[in-house]
């Protein structure tokens, strides 16, 4: 990637909070017009990351680069360049969202008019209600519409969905997805890893305060060992202890009333499957071949099982 | 950029106006304590004037130190500042912006109580402009003490406690809502270190004391508190509620604001104002320009507002020891009641530092100053002061038969209320009076010649029915009260033979509830209202400037 159509440089960012290394080494880069994901579990560096980025917190050390300008030393530039939607935003009870865009909308020199982003969020309807009678999905709405007030060149949204219904998270989706649309840069950062591979076009995982992986999630498979997964489901149920004479069948476990394995060589192990299937004289209920998914890949990348799913 | 933080005032306000809860606290509660003053007071003719200082200090105290701190914690929790942060402006402009929020609440709050308390029968204050000046002083050292709480408070209940730790002590032990001369030694040396004395006194010379001139130094003492707290508070400025203050870098600002009181407390030691001001003490200032037919001996007061030139410290205790060991004065009033000629005001209210004198100690007592030695002094305290035994010698049987031993004997000039307090004000010479109290002064000019009581045979009589006409406007505490004394003087000087007025004077001061008072009722005939004058207080004035006249008259008092 050359550095040139870099919206976000980040090198070497390191971060400690006491005897916490939050980050240890951070690099990455965010392409103009590209969705860029974080991800990684709780308590991996993400947030401290995306603070530092924009200017929350000071670094110990590491550059980072907002559309060519030093965000250290000239944190105020950068932040023109930047909106940002943060994980726990909350404004004063009794500012109506017409209000607090057109407050935060006057500390840039570029701006939106407060209509503009109240039709653009569909916040009509609420544009004169009091925050504390915001829903939850409303109130995220406004929070983006904050983020866009300043038209910035790379939005940046820390955990956007996390704590929303699944109506709001599904409608905030959406909005990402036409954010992209639109040609905005956007870093978002999530522990939801279908989020991440639904929405990023690129996608660097973090873990313990480093990024141990960056690419398309397409990419990020396909690195991966790519194991498949086969689940299955027979009557009289087979045992685990059946199927640890099958050959290339590993990480063998339970899943109810299902058996599941992966491997690296479906064919030959499913023919073997089907033959020990005969030979016990059960009868199959259920039988799934899955492709390798990013969860996969996260779970053997991190070693973690945290934040995989829901 | 201006606009912003234009808007971000603005906003601020804003919220503030829909916030119930802050309305209370801002502009509630300073009604609700005037209210209750006035009501608490209203029987002993305590006059809010004389209150405001301690009553809109209060006012700030609350908005500044709880409404300013609350609302910045509050909304650091929620996240409010982080988002701010996320913004290309300055830390300094957004403080700035959230100061002057506050200000304007501030002020709006004090026009409030002042209203209300003109509504309620107070005259507008003396000098509005200077009120201004130092109302915005006050406000500005309260605020910075209030940032500094925000950035210390990790939560809104911490800026409740840590505020209660600042709010309390303030109150009773920093002369704001219990008058420092009824504090202990140690107390009013404490009070110099906090920014509250120095608040009400700035804010009551301004309101009916003698002006911003005599504050100097208190005004000083609150920019530099002021100062110190804005710059720590902007140094230690947290964004961000997760972050615990003492796990924060640069917690040493926080020395600044505690150097700063520290230093304005070591000023006000090393220039000798920890005294209280000098009506709320039983002595006047005193040594140096004492009478020549000097005091009995024992009498020898301790200078207590550091005179110039003695170098005494000026810690002494209100009472000095003399007061309790010897007659000082006469008792105007046989009567067995307190006997302080002072109303409550000395004993309960707070100290009017309004009236106190500036720079005592750094310039010479105005000649006003000097006091003489009517009945003991108002602030006196009871038990420290009893009601005067009779003096050994008799008393003449006439006014006509005192000879000056006797006035030596029993009179001290330097114990009597000082010209700048409440009680027997009398104006510096060289002040000019208002438009309007120059207009009432020439009324009584002209209309003297004419007013029947003034020319009654009765020599003492006389004297009592002309005293009157200074007393009666001291006990109704309006403007003519500083300035009436001047014409009464002059009067009495060119009316009476300097023998005959000395003896007479002095009989007044010791016979106060002797003769008629039916002058009072008199009084409108000069242009001025006696309207529900209590005649005994009046006496009670009529004999203290009656002995004021007479240390003027002796010499005992020094003329300007």
């Amino acid at each position: 990637m050359e550095a040139t159509a870099a919206k976000v440089v980040v090198s070497d960012l390191h971060k400690r909070y006491g005897d916490v290394r939050a980050a240890q080494g951070v690099s990455f880069q965010i392409r103009d017009g590209e969705i860029f994901g974080l991800l990684g579990p709780n308590g991996s560096g993400k947030t401290t990351t995306v603070e530092c980025l924009l200017g929350l917190r000071e670094p110990d050390s590491g550059s980072i680069a907002v559309c060519g300008i030093d965000a250290r030393r000239h944190p105020r530039d950068a932040r023109q360049k930047l909106g940002a939607a943060l994980q726990t935003t909350s404004l004063q009870d009794k500012i109506t969202p017409r209000e607090a865009l057109r407050l935060f909308g006057a500390f840039y020199g570029h701006r939106a008019t407060p209509d503009e982003m109240i039709g653009r969020f569909g916040l009509e309807t609420k544009a004169d209600a009091a925050f504390d009678t915001l829903s939850g999905g409303q109130r995220q709405r406004l929070a983006l519409a904050l983020a866009f007030v300043n038209r910035p060149e790379v939005v940046v949204l820390d955990e956007p969905t996390t704590g929303l219904d699944p109506q709001s998270r599904r409608e905030l989706h959406g909005e990402i997805a036409r954010m992209k649309q639109d040609g905005h840069t956007v870093l978002l950062t999530t522990h939801y890893i279908e989020e991440a591979e639904q929405l990023c076009d690129r996608i660097a995982v973090i873990d313990r305060g480093r990024i141990i992986a960056t690419g398309t999630p397409h990419e990020l498979i396909a690195r991966s060992s790519a194991m498949q997964s086969v689940s299955i489901a027979t009557a009289p149920p087979l045992t685990p202890a059946d199927l640890s004479q099958l050959d290339g069948a590993e990480d063998i476990d339970v899943e109810g009333a299902r058996l599941r394995f992966r491997t690296t060589t479906v064919g030959p192990t499913l023919a073997g499957l089907l033959r020990l299937v005969e030979a016990r004289g059960v009868e199959i209920a259920e039988l799934q071949v899955r492709k390798g998914t990013l969860e996969d890949v996260f779970l053997e990348l991190t070693g973690s099982g945290a934040g995989a799913g829901e | 950029m201006m606009d912003a933080l234009l808007q971000q005032t603005a906003m601020s306000l804003r919220l503030h106006y829909r916030n119930r809860m802050a309305l209370l606290y801002s502009y509630l509660f300073p009604l609700i304590f005037l209210l209750a003053f006035y009501v608490l007071y209203r029987y002993e003719r305590v006059v809010l004037i004389r209150h405001m200082g301690e009553l809109l200090t209060v006012g700030i105290l609350g908005g500044a130190c709880f409404g300013l701190p609350t609302t910045l914690v509050s909304e650091r929790e929620r996240g409010v500042w982080r988002r701010y942060r996320l913004a290309p402006v300055p830390t300094a402009g957004l403080i700035s912006s959230t100061i002057a929020a506050r200000y304007a609440i501030l002020v709006t709050a004090g026009l409030l109580q002042i209203a209300l308390a003109v509504l309620l029968g107070m005259p507008l204050p003396r000098h509005p402009i200077q009120l201004w000046i130092a109302f915005t002083c006050v406000s500005f050292a309260f605020i910075g003490l209030g940032l500094v709480m925000a950035t210390m408070a990790d939560n809104v209940p911490a800026v409740q406690a840590l505020g209660q730790c600042i709010f309390l002590p303030m109150l009773i032990i920093g002369g704001v809502a219990v008058p420092l001369a009824s504090l202990p030694d140690w107390a009013q040396h404490l009070s110099a270190f906090f920014p509250g004395r120095y608040a009400v006194q700035a804010i009551q010379a301004s309101v009916n004391g003698a002006g911003l001139g005599t504050v100097r130094f208190d005004l000083l003492a609150l920019a530099i508190i002021g100062l110190a707290g804005c710059v720590a508070g902007g140094m230690l400025f947290r964004w961000d509620a997760q972050q615990r203050f003492s796990s924060r870098r640069g917690k040493a600002w926080v020395v600044v604001p505690l150097a700063a009181w520290v230093a304005v407390g070591a000023m006000a030691e090393a220039r000798h104002r920890i005294g209280t001001p000098p009506e709320s003490r039983t002595t006047g200032a005193a040594a140096p320009v004492s009478p020549s037919p000097a005091p009995p001996a024992t009498a020898e007061p301790t200078p207590v507002e550091a005179p110039p030139s003695a170098a005494a410290p000026a810690d002494t205790p209100p009472t000095p020891p003399a007061g309790a060991a010897r007659p000082l004065a006469p008792a105007p009033h046989a009567s067995g009641k307190a006997e302080t000629p002072t109303p409550a005001p000395a004993a309960v209210s707070p100290v009017p530092p309004s009236a106190r004198r500036g720079d005592a100690p750094a310039t010479p007592p105005r000649a006003v100053e000097p006091a003489a030695a009517p009945p003991a002094g108002p602030g006196d305290r009871p038990a420290e002061a009893p009601p005067a035994p009779k003096p050994a010698q008799p008393i003449a049987a006439s006014w006509q038969g005192v000879k000056r031993s006797d006035i030596d004997r029993d009179l001290i000039f330097d114990r009597l209320p000082p010209d700048s307090g409440i009680v027997a004000p009398i104006a510096p010479p060289d002040e000019a009076p208002p438009a309007e109290v120059q207009q009432q002064l020439d009324d009584i000019r002209v209309g003297l010649p004419a007013w029947g009581p003034a020319r009654v045979a009765d020599l003492v009589q006389r004297a009592r029915n002309i005293l009157y006409i200074a007393a009666v406007p001291d006990v109704h505490q309006t403007e003519l009260e500083r300035f009436a004394p001047a014409v009464v003087f002059d009067e009495l000087e060119q009316d009476i033979p300097k023998d005959d007025l000395v003896k007479v004077l002095y009989w007044i001061a010791l016979h106060p509830m002797d003769g008629d008072d039916s002058a009072i009722d008199q009084l409108p005939a000069l242009g001025f209202e006696n309207r529900g004058v209590d005649a005994e207080q009046a006496r009670e004035r009529a004999a203290l400037y009656a002995v004021k006249l007479l240390g003027r008259v002796t010499g005992a008092i020094r003329r300007f």
